[in-house]
């Protein structure tokens, strides 16, 4: 608290000396930020209002008014990509949340080796995403790939084609991702059941609740304002999953693992449809809004479940 | 419910049980593409996946080094680090003095402008990629340093600023405060004062904003197609690579290399940092 009060007052005593300096100090950044993201960002309002041509040259053909949404909202390509997009989206938040909460609860305790899992469960977030996409190319190998080794050595056919099937490829993207965003949820989690009082749970045992009682009644809803921030960070980055998809499957087979994200590469880059691309981009940007204010309702309703 | 003792017992193994399950699950997928990188392409184009080698090659991680490699491997790491190291010096350079206005001294508008460096990663990037494509072509920037390190800069700088902040408001006040008192002028204060104490955050910058630039893929791939610009994120596909496996595999372990010794490194700050964002 005395530290907020002080930052206060050296915020008065320096800005009496030089508003002007502080304005300096941020330009640069600002500029920079405002030129690489603002100015796009409306460019590309124009972008999906009109019809553009990009050969030979970039040329706004005409105003398209809304026609781009309008044709992105009657496409039965536009909501496939949708209903993939919020199944990945969902899945990815609820599986690695699942694993991540088990795996935070196995490192709360106190064990030999625990220092060592603890890099461990870590390092997936270190690999370069592009790495881990060739990893798991090489994992999901439908000859000589680990996985079906694998399955082989314990006797099984171990003749699955991961990325093969329309359904199967989507899990294998949802599981090469799964396994990237464990780190961060498992530390973020962690860092939460930290914080739970030890106290509170002593008192449940005391009180006759079990281990599992315990977690369910009293760990858990405490531990909702945490878990949902990873929720909100986890669906963001769902939603602009793009390296791993692209290594993996280019999208198919036949737009299986085409996400909304995904789309606007196809029409932007492989079509060169930045009209469409435009629009599906920005409806993306509504969907991943619109997906945010509702956690962050159920945030704001934990909290206050959470406090009293 | 009281534990017994054999109860306890019973949960001590579920324990070690667990954490072998957990510790090889998250470790294979890393082991199997070390080990691949390792065994000739014959057994490794087997059906008998061998998990545990029973001789160790580097032959893929010379041939990829060599002189006569399809893909230009060791040009593109040199590209990389350049490209790398630039971004992360100017980006620090420029989110260091932007950090310390915003959590020091009176901006206008400072609220908009964290906010709006936060928002920003709500969207997609590709939202920002299709004018800054068209700009880059018309200012003949496509396929050059600059044309990469320039986006690069602008995806790191609102999370660099955001960073840098959170080690700027750990410098205690009465330091700058004692420096003002003295007659220290701005200059003075942050040269003096204030960057000297941010030393372990700017370093921590520069490797961070190092990371991010080596492991970006989307801008390389899109803003550049000449292989004398390759960077190593693109290396793995503009290549015809995918014909030797452990070639590729090699190449994989050398692009993930310097990111999982810095992240093996400073894995307990990284923890802090984290844990730091949940109290609040």
């Amino acid at each position: 608290m005395t530290g907020e009060v002080r930052a206060e007052k050296t915020i008065r005593t320096v800005s009496r000396r030089g508003r002007r300096a502080a304005i300096a100090l941020v330009a640069p950044a600002v500029l920079i930020v405002a030129g690489v993201y603002a100015y796009p960002a409306i460019t590309t309002v124009a972008y999906s209002l009109s019809d553009i041509d990009l050969s030979p040259r970039f040329r706004i053909v005409r105003f398209a008014g809304l026609d781009n949404f309008i044709n992105q909202l009657g496409s039965e390509r536009f909501w496939e990509a949708t209903r993939i997009t919020l199944y990945f989206g969902l899945m990815l938040c609820l599986v690695t949340v699942v694993v991540s909460f088990g795996i935070a609860l196995l490192l709360n305790k106190t064990f030999l080796g625990r220092g060592l899992l603890r890099v461990t469960v870590l390092l997936p977030w270190a690999v370069p995403p592009v790495a881990s996409g060739v990893l798991w190319v090489q994992m999901f190998h439908a000859e000589f790939g680990f996985l079906n080794g694998l399955i082989r050595a314990f006797g099984g056919e171990g003749g699955i084609i991961w990325l093969g099937g329309q359904t199967i490829a989507l899990h294998s993207v949802l599981i090469a991702e799964v396994w990237r965003w464990i780190p961060f949820a498992t530390i973020f989690l962690l860092a939460g059941l930290q914080i739970v009082p030890r106290t509170v749970k002593e008192a449940a045992a005391i009180d006759g609740a079990g281990s599992w009682r315990t977690l369910r009644h009293v760990t858990l809803p405490l531990m909702l304002p945490v878990v949902i921030p990873v929720v909100i960070f986890l669906f963001v980055w769902a939603m602009k999953v793009f390296d791993t998809i692209f290594v993996l499957t280019r999208g198919g087979p036949s737009r299986a693992t085409t996400t909304l994200n995904f789309l606007v590469y196809r029409q932007g880059f492989e079509q060169f449809d930045f009209g469409s691309a435009a629009s599906t981009a920005y409806l993306l940007s509504a969907l991943t809004v619109l997906a945010i204010a509702g956690l962050g309702w159920m945030l704001v309703r934990a909290r206050r479940l959470a406090g009293a | 419910m009281v534990a017994t003792a054999p109860g306890r017992a019973v949960r001590r193994v579920a324990t070690y049980v667990g954490a072998v399950v957990v510790l090889i699950v998250m470790a294979f997928p890393l082991y199997g593409i070390i080990l691949t990188s390792t065994q000739t392409e014959r057994d490794i184009r087997s059906a008998d996946v061998a998990f545990v080698p029973t001789y160790i090659t580097t032959e893929h991680y010379t041939r990829i080094f060599s002189a006569s490699s399809g893909v230009p491997v060791a040009e593109s790491m040199v590209n990389s680090l350049v490209v790398a190291i630039t971004t992360a010096v100017v980006t620090v350079a420029i989110a260091v003095p932007a950090a310390y206005a915003l959590n020091r001294m009176r901006v206008p508008g400072r609220r908009l402008i964290l906010g709006g460096f936060a928002a920003i990663y709500v969207l997609p990037t590709l939202l920002f990629v299709m004018p800054l494509f068209i700009t880059v072509v018309q200012l003949g920037l496509y396929d050059t340093y600059i044309g990469l390190v320039l986006p690069y800069v602008a995806f790191t700088l609102p999370f660099m600023v955001w960073i840098m902040g959170s080690f700027v408001r750990s410098i205690p006040v009465a330091v700058e405060e004692m420096a003002l008192i003295d007659g220290a002028g701005l200059p003075q204060l942050i040269f003096r004062i204030v960057l000297p104490l941010l030393r372990p955050g700017i370093f921590a910058g520069l490797l961070l904003g190092f990371v991010l630039a080596w492991v970006e893929f989307l801008t390389p791939l899109l803003f550049t197609s000449n292989l004398s610009m390759l960077t190593v994120t693109l290396g793995l596909f503009r290549s015809t690579m995918d014909i030797e496996i452990g070639q590729l595999a090699a190449a994989t372990v050398m692009t993930a290399l310097p990111v999982i010794l810095i992240t093996a490194f400073f894995q307990r700050n990284i923890t802090e940092v984290i844990t730091a964002g949940v109290e609040r």
